[in-house]
């Protein structure tokens, strides 16, 4: 069993490993308290759990935004204890962000915002404007490249940080509640754009308080309550 | 007007932040560039100021002898006196001007006016030539005098007035010194502040650039260019600006024998003002720090 154990984590090594994960503000505030949990490569995950359960404490670790108290973090082989500020910059650019608050630039048009991810890895302007077309035409928006943020609806703009966190193609998305502030309809077809990311391979690890999402779009659900693990796997 | 994807061109230009793009210029930074110019016009007025004044000390400065004169009634004295005037510290020689060579100048200095050379000299006081070393004492001066005073003999007073004005021109040039050190100093904070605001304004898209992955050279490098070339922007503005005053001044400098190389002035404006641009952006930079920094 122990050989069997060790061969299946050598050949099949979790993206993401967290074992007895804590994590303490300087306030005081225990926000995670002993999460163990592994993610695979390809999953689809939501994070749900009440207001306060240490949901986006914990998206905000698994990009560096945060660093755990104590446990072992460990995300696309990166210790994320001991990690330099240099290995979390590249898992960051690994990583795709879909922030509940957009996080888009209004002084920027659509193009811009969706072209910052390859910027930032080093594209030349020549060789990023047809990834980035590409991007904003899978999502819909290949006739708003020039409009700004705030032009957009709610979903459009949703859309645009989908096309933003998608456009570098990292292996992993993170989703802060994504669908938040939208209607059921508009939701849906955000998550429809995330389903299909995840059917291509990209883990999805989205924190959500729509439950009702789960009986169209299925997935496995990670429940925190208090910031511990109430339910692994539903 | 919304364009279709056939409608976009293949080659554009989108503004994207980071790197070597520079950030849009505003009017802080155009109120920067002027405040920084008149600094620099003041540094190089300053400047020029100081090389005209040395240019006007520099033809005496070279080779400063005081003159100590005896009256002939007293000549018995002249050794004593030389001896005396040759043991005062930082004075490096004493020589005794001869009667016919002082007959001699004075003739001349007097174009040669209907007097007796053997006259003048037996007329003229005994003289003495006094080399002083250089970097002067404070007390020198009036140790000359005091030992002059004690043979009865005189010193030439103007002859100190212009030692001494070389002095106070080297004190001059340490207090400008100062002076161009503490406006590059307020130059570098002028600087930093108005990048400051910049980077406040821009605090969302520098926060984002970290969120995603950004190194700190690539989010850092737009605002230190920036301080740079509005540093060597206003170098080169405030030499320009310069040569009005020249030309307006050229025939007051010609008279007194000033030839002012502005063009001299150029390279250290420009690169002074680049440097203390850059000084300015690295002081601004370095206290941006996001709340998602990675440590």
């Amino acid at each position: 069993m122990v050989c069997s154990y060790r061969c299946r984590m050598a050949h099949d090594q979790p993206l993401i490993h967290m074992q007895r994960v804590m994590l303490r503000y300087p306030t005081g505030k225990m926000a995670l308290s002993g999460v163990t949990l592994d993610i695979f490569q390809g999953q689809f995950i939501y994070l749900v759990g009440e207001s306060g359960a240490g949901k986006s404490s914990l998206l905000r670790m698994l990009y560096g935004g945060l660093r755990p108290s104590s446990g072992i973090l460990n995300v696309q082989n990166t210790d994320m204890r001991a990690a330099s500020e240099v290995r979390v910059r590249e898992l960051r650019r690994r990583t795709g962000i879909i922030f509940q608050d957009h996080k888009l630039l209004n002084s920027r048009t659509v193009f811009e915002n969706v072209a910052l991810p390859l910027r930032v890895q080093g594209w030349k302007t020549k060789r990023l404007i047809p990834r980035v077309r590409k991007v904003l035409t899978y999502v819909g928006l290949a006739d708003r490249l020039w409009s700004y943020p705030e032009a957009l609806s709610g979903g459009e703009q949703q859309r645009v940080a989908i096309a933003r966190a998608m456009t570098a193609n990292p292996p992993v998305i993170l989703a802060d509640e994504p669908t938040g502030n939208l209607d059921i309809d508009t939701a849906r077809r955000v998550l429809d754009y995330l389903m299909a990311l995840n059917r291509q391979g990209t883990t999805v690890i989205m924190a959500t308080h729509d439950l009702h999402l789960l009986e169209s779009h299925p997935g496995r659900v990670v429940q925190l309550h208090a910031g511990s693990l109430a339910v692994g796997d539903l | 007007m919304n364009r279709t994807p056939d409608q976009i061109p293949e080659q554009l230009n989108p503004r994207l932040p980071g790197g070597f793009n520079l950030p849009p210029f505003g009017i802080h930074q155009f109120l920067a560039l002027i405040i920084v110019c008149v600094s620099l016009w003041a540094l190089g007025v300053m400047w020029l100021a100081m090389q005209a004044a040395g240019q006007w000390v520099g033809s005496w400065q070279q080779d400063i002898h005081l003159h100590v004169y005896l009256d002939s009634s007293k000549s018995e004295q002249a050794q004593k006196l030389s001896a005396s005037l040759s043991a005062i510290p930082h004075v490096e020689s004493v020589r005794k001007i001869s009667a016919d060579e002082a007959a001699i100048w004075m003739r001349s200095w007097l174009e040669n006016v209907g007097l007796e050379q053997k006259e003048l000299a037996h007329r003229l006081p005994v003289s003495f030539e006094l080399t002083l070393l250089k970097g002067q004492s404070e007390f020198i001066f009036s140790d000359i005098r005091e030992v002059a005073e004690r043979f009865g003999a005189q010193v030439n007073e103007d002859e100190i007035n212009l030692a001494q004005a070389h002095q106070w021109l080297s004190q001059l040039s340490y207090f400008a010194g100062v002076a161009s050190l503490m406006l590059a100093l307020a130059m570098a904070l002028i600087i930093s502040n108005t990048l400051r605001m910049t980077l406040l304004a821009r605090a969302d898209e520098i926060h984002l650039m970290r969120l995603l992955g950004a190194r700190e050279w690539f989010v850092r490098m737009p605002f230190i260019l920036e301080g740079i070339l509005l540093g060597a922007g206003a170098g080169v503005l405030a030499w320009l600006l310069l040569w009005p005053l020249v030309w307006t001044t050229s025939d007051w400098f010609t008279a007194l024998q000033v030839d002012l190389s502005t063009w001299g002035l150029l390279l250290p404006l420009l690169f002074g003002g680049g440097l203390v641009g850059g000084l300015g952006s690295v002081i601004a930079t370095a206290r941006v720090v996001s709340s998602q920094s990675t440590s």
